[in-house]
């Protein structure tokens, strides 16, 4: 099919590979690694802070503070505790789902370049939830919520499988590829069901471009238990991740049950992935770029890397969508897009940096 | 881009091969004006009929009712898009005439076999548009098929669309003036000097009721999927509507577009006094319909300190009510009876 | 030599400075399809919504019938058709002559993100500088052009081979699509931008403006790509060889890859991104001539075949709803790409 000028396949499952991290992060040692940690909480907070004080509604710091603690019911405590207080729980909850969803992809797969977008877990999620609205007439988000577990589920099964067809098992590439055809495909799917169903065109618009206004607070309290559990089977599978990178045979041979840590490893992504899209609908980039800061900053160590994923993921989401309500105002700009944006580059940049003979 | 003339690239004719040479000679269209014809210059595009046409299709709310309202009813060969039921007094004449809820596609409109096509709404006629287009005006022209926009939407040059609305032109006296020229295009100049009469008084009336009283400000929102509201701009014929009622648009200073997507925010740092929804786009709604968008924008809690919700001021109107047309009369009585009740009873 | 070379019959310039190589069973097989293809046209112009039948279309072309019948076949019906096997052809030769080069099926203009780059650079000379026409048709060369240069130099020092290349056009396209998607949402433009025309590409409403740019994009490409047709082979066998035996060293792919990407530009000013054609077509020229590489000539009339006849499986089913030919082609065309990375992973060519 490919001619010989092709990189020659490098067997991930024969042949365990140089990490493709240096092996020590920018941080070392227990200390450093603690204060990066808090660090990164606190940055965190700071984007929270920044998400509670920037909108069209002119807000001034502490009249956003003393609104937050201290509501009394004012224009401000609503502005803060309806508006903004919700958009950054999603842009947290969302955050955490895809950053965590794409350090557990990226550890199982031992794939640098899966994530729950480029994988087209996340498109296959809002493609579900399109059908669930057009075709099954599905109103309310508890239904959504199924839906887009359902729909991660099968696209991130129907993506793995294809890649991992052939020697080499699941390549880089062949993962990224048949995750970008899958997406290009339920994309296409997605584009003629609103087209032959405008009466309900708004309702769909969203499902194309993620967004982090749309789900109101009950809505959040369904998709925050799956996030949960989710992280839950993700933490329970940490130390196994470590193992499994250094390749199958190592890992059987330190007694790691590969069977049971890729099932629930995958369970943790459908749920992640599936929970953040259900509220956010899709949302590319976030998932990949994210845990490959954490691994620059702390270390291939995966036990190190998801708490900093936990906290630097939902930062990147919310900033991004600060950036993109101070853009057009007074319009506001969906944080799919900006995402997009300013993810593309960090992915063309991981890459850039792989030798050949990894991709 | 000037419309091309038929075949005028030859490589267009050359690709096609023998078998299409043949089609490049196209029948001469018939553009010669006659002695006796009838011309009025709508949007800047002169308008010519030898005799009244007798084959009209009507596509959007406020081209439709203005066919209905001009007693060109029997005419019509088609509709298409209704924003809501047409006004009760045209609601037997609409339900006579063929209806198609999708706009219609060029081929899917010339299979009428129209002579003239009132739309009113201006991207019908964009240019080289995917989207719900029949082509501009000038294209329909070659054909024999006049057409009319309504000129509160004309657009600043032939084939453009709503964003290129000229703002002065946002008036009820260009309604007037349409029908007036569609009243001598159609041989109906007593059917609209009847119309513009009655809609004069009418407007009048309540001009009269609300004068001197406060003018609240409105703002006229529909609740969007995405956790925002669209809003009704400065360049939008609500806004007229509003004032001729007695009130001032909230928006009135965005003219960039007719409608704008803003966040919750600008809602509520604009704090209306009145919201009005804008529900729309089935031949069957009613303002009864309109009650969920009512549900929708008091149900959100982010909203609970703007002056309409706190007041109970959210009221039920639909996005035919706002559409520049014979219903605004309708609209301005309506409206008015919201937003001033003690002045003007419903 | 194969046998099919030698039912090969070749031309030859003076002082054989071109070469030109008629394989038989190609030019039997270009013939055919471009025959099928150009039935599928004239199938197009009979059908629709305006009922006309086929003795109509051939009043309408004999000069007769009405002006609207001539409006409805001659210029809205004929310039669809037109644009559609143009920009099909144009399509499917740009993926053609890349994944030559470049000896990777999956390097073709819609793949790598130059049809996103071309669309975005026409949406911006439309929103930014309100442009039209011909200046719409020079945003999307300036927009593939440069985006192609970005993909090629930001998986520089590999060739055009390694699936580097691939993976940096995704995240190119994907970037690309956000900016198409700020531009659409944003510009304060008083053209119309229907987002379908510049997101997955549509045939509704084209003009003469539209088969023009087309026609005359393979009316210079065509002959370009005849005289490089031997440098394309030459480049199959790998860059050392052709290095050699075409006496030069400097880029041997550049001007192949220059042709392939203004293809795909001009095809998507005249009918936006219409995804999956560049990709789809040389394959299927591979499985039907099995044992050569995808040959232009051939992948020409596939591309202009698929795009004709997918517009016409948009626009009939669902009257009076049409949707864009790219839809279809995306729904239809995915498939096959995902069928082509499970057979190369199943022989294991890809990792």
């Amino acid at each position: 099919m490919t001619s010989a000028t092709a990189p020659p396949g490098t067997g991930c499952a024969t042949a365990p590979r140089a990490p493709d991290e240096p092996r020590r992060g920018l941080l070392s040692g227990r200390a450093g690694r603690a204060a990066g940690l808090a660090s990164a909480g606190l940055v965190l907070a700071a984007a929270c802070a920044l998400s509670l004080v920037t909108g069209n509604y002119a807000l001034s710091f502490t009249d956003a503070v003393s609104a937050l603690v201290a509501p009394a019911g004012s224009e401000a405590d609503r502005i803060v505790w309806q508006v903004r207080v919700p958009r950054t729980a999603t842009g947290v909850l969302a955050g955490v789902g895809l950053g965590i969803a794409g350090a557990v992809m990226q550890g199982l797969t031992r794939n640098p370049l899966a994530g729950p977008g480029i994988l087209g877990v996340n498109a296959g999620a809002a493609f579900a939830v399109v059908v669930a609205m057009s075709v099954f007439q599905v109103g309310a988000l508890t239904g959504y919520l199924w839906f887009s577990f359902a729909g991660a589920a099968l696209a991130a099964v129907f993506v793995y499988a294809l890649g991992s067809l052939g020697a080499g098992g699941a390549a880089p590439v062949k993962l990224a590829l048949a995750g970008a055809a899958l997406s290009a495909m339920v994309g296409s799917a997605t584009t003629a069901i609103t087209l032959l169903d405008p009466s309900a065109l708004d309702g769909f618009r969203f499902w194309t471009v993620g967004s982090l206004t749309r789900a109101d607070t009950g809505q959040l309290l369904v998709a925050a238990p799956a996030v949960l559990v989710g992280l839950c089977l993700a933490a329970a599978v940490r130390r196994e991740l470590n193992t499994v990178a250094l390749g199958e045979d190592m890992a059987r041979g330190l007694g790691t049950r590969l069977a049971s840590t890729r099932a629930l490893g995958a369970a943790a992504v459908v749920l992640l992935a599936g929970a953040a899209t259900a509220i956010a609908g899709p949302i590319t980039f976030v998932g990949l770029v994210v845990p490959h800061i954490a691994r620059a900053l702390t270390g291939p160590d995966y036990r190190w890397i998801m708490p900093w994923c936990l906290l630097l993921a939902p930062a990147v989401l919310v900033l991004a969508d600060v950036l993109g309500r101070v853009l057009i105002r007074p319009e506001q700009l969906q944080v799919g897009i900006v995402t997009g944006l300013i993810g593309a580059p960090f992915f063309i940049h991981l890459v850039r940096r792989r030798k050949v003979a990894q991709l | 881009m000037a419309p091309v003339s038929s075949c005028s690239p030859r490589a267009a004719c050359a690709m096609a091969g023998v078998v299409l040479l043949a089609g490049c000679g196209a029948p001469a269209p018939e553009q010669s004006v006659g002695e006796d014809a009838v011309t009025r210059t709508n949007c800047g595009i002169d308008v010519a009929v030898e005799a009244p046409p007798e084959r009209v299709y009507a596509a959007y709310q406020p081209g439709i009712e203005v066919a209905h309202a001009l007693g060109l009813s029997d005419r019509l060969v088609g509709t298409a898009f209704l924003d809501a039921e047409v006004l009760p007094e045209y609601a037997d004449e609409q339900a006579a005439a063929d209806y198609v809820p999708t706009l219609p596609s060029r081929e899917g409109l010339l299979e009428t076999d129209p002579d003239f096509v009132i739309s009113g709404f201006n991207g019908f006629f964009a240019e080289n548009s995917p989207d719900r287009s029949v082509g501009t005006r000038a294209s329909l022209r070659e054909l024999g098929v006049q057409s009319w926009i309504l000129s509160p939407l004309c657009p600043s040059e032939d084939g453009l669309t709503d964003r290129a609305i000229d703002p002065e032109s946002v008036r009820v006296d260009s309604v007037y003036r349409d029908l007036r020229d569609l009243g001598a295009l159609f041989g109906a100049e007593d059917e609209a000097e009847r119309v513009i009469a009655d809609m004069r008084e009418r407007i009048a009336a309540v001009e009269a009721k609300v004068e001197g009283a406060e003018r609240p400000s409105v703002a006229i929102v529909s609740p969007g999927e995405d956790g925002g509201y669209r809003v009704a701009s400065g360049v939008d014929f609500g806004t007229r509507i509003i004032e001729h009622a007695g009130g001032v648009n909230a928006f009135a200073d965005l003219t960039g577009k007719r409608n704008v997507d803003v966040g919750v925010e600008e809602l509520v740092e604009r704090d209306p006094d009145v919201i009005l929804t804008d529900a729309c786009c089935d031949a069957e709604m009613t303002t009864q319909d309109a009650r969920d968008e009512v549900r929708a924008i008091k149900s959100d809690p982010a909203l609970e300190g703007v002056a309409a919700v706190a007041e109970g001021e959210v009221h039920p109107f639909l996005f035919a009510d706002r559409a520049a047309g014979v219903r605004a009369a309708h609209s301005i009585e309506l409206v008015a009876s919201r937003i001033h009740p003690d002045l003007v009873e419903q | 030599m194969t046998p099919q070379d030698r039912e090969a019959l070749v031309l030859r310039s003076p002082r054989a400075r071109v070469v030109f190589v008629l394989g038989r069973r190609s030019t039997v097989l270009a013939a055919a399809v471009w025959l099928l293809a150009g039935g599928a046209a004239v199938l197009s112009l009979t059908l629709g919504q305006y009922d006309i039948g086929v003795g109509g279309v051939l009043r309408v072309l004999a000069g007769g019938g009405s002006l609207i019948e001539y409006d409805v076949v001659v210029r809205n019906r004929l310039p669809r058709a037109l644009t559609g096997l143009g920009a099909g052809a144009a399509f499917a030769l740009s993926g053609a002559v890349l994944q030559r080069i470049s000896a990777n099926p999956l390097v073709s203009p819609d793949v790598i993100g130059v049809n996103s780059g071309a669309a975005f650079g026409a949406l911006t000379v439309l929103t930014v500088y309100g442009g039209t026409g011909l200046h719409t048709a020079a945003g999307a060369l300036a927009g593939a052009a440069a985006t192609a240069g970005a993909i090629f130099a930001l998986s520089a020092g590999r060739g055009l081979s390694g699936y580097r290349l691939v993976l940096v056009g995704i995240g190119v396209a994907a970037m690309l699509t956000s900016a198409v998607s700020f531009l659409l949402t944003r510009a304060d433009y008083h053209r119309v931008l229907a987002a379908s025309a510049w997101l997955t590409g549509s045939l509704a409403n084209r003009s003469g403006l539209h088969v023009a740019i087309v026609a005359a994009t393979l009316a210079v490409a065509a002959p370009v790509l005849v005289v490089l047709a031997r440098r394309i082979r030459l480049l199959e066998l790998g860059d050392d060889l052709a290095g050699m035996l075409s006496g030069r060293t400097a880029s041997p792919r550049l001007a192949p890859a220059a042709v392939a990407v203004a293809l795909a530009a001009m095809a998507t000013a005249a009918a936006g991104p219409i995804g999956f054609v560049a990709l789809v077509a040389p394959q299927i020229v591979r499985r039907l001539l099995p044992g050569r590489g995808a040959l232009l000539a051939p992948a020409a009339a596939v591309g202009a075949l698929l795009v004709v006849a997918a517009d016409l499986a948009a626009r009939l089913p669902f009257t009076p709803v049409e949707l864009p030919v790219g839809v279809m082609t995306g729904v239809l065309g995915a498939p096959v790409l995902l069928y082509l990375l499970a057979r190369a992973n199943r022989i294991g060519h890809t990792g």
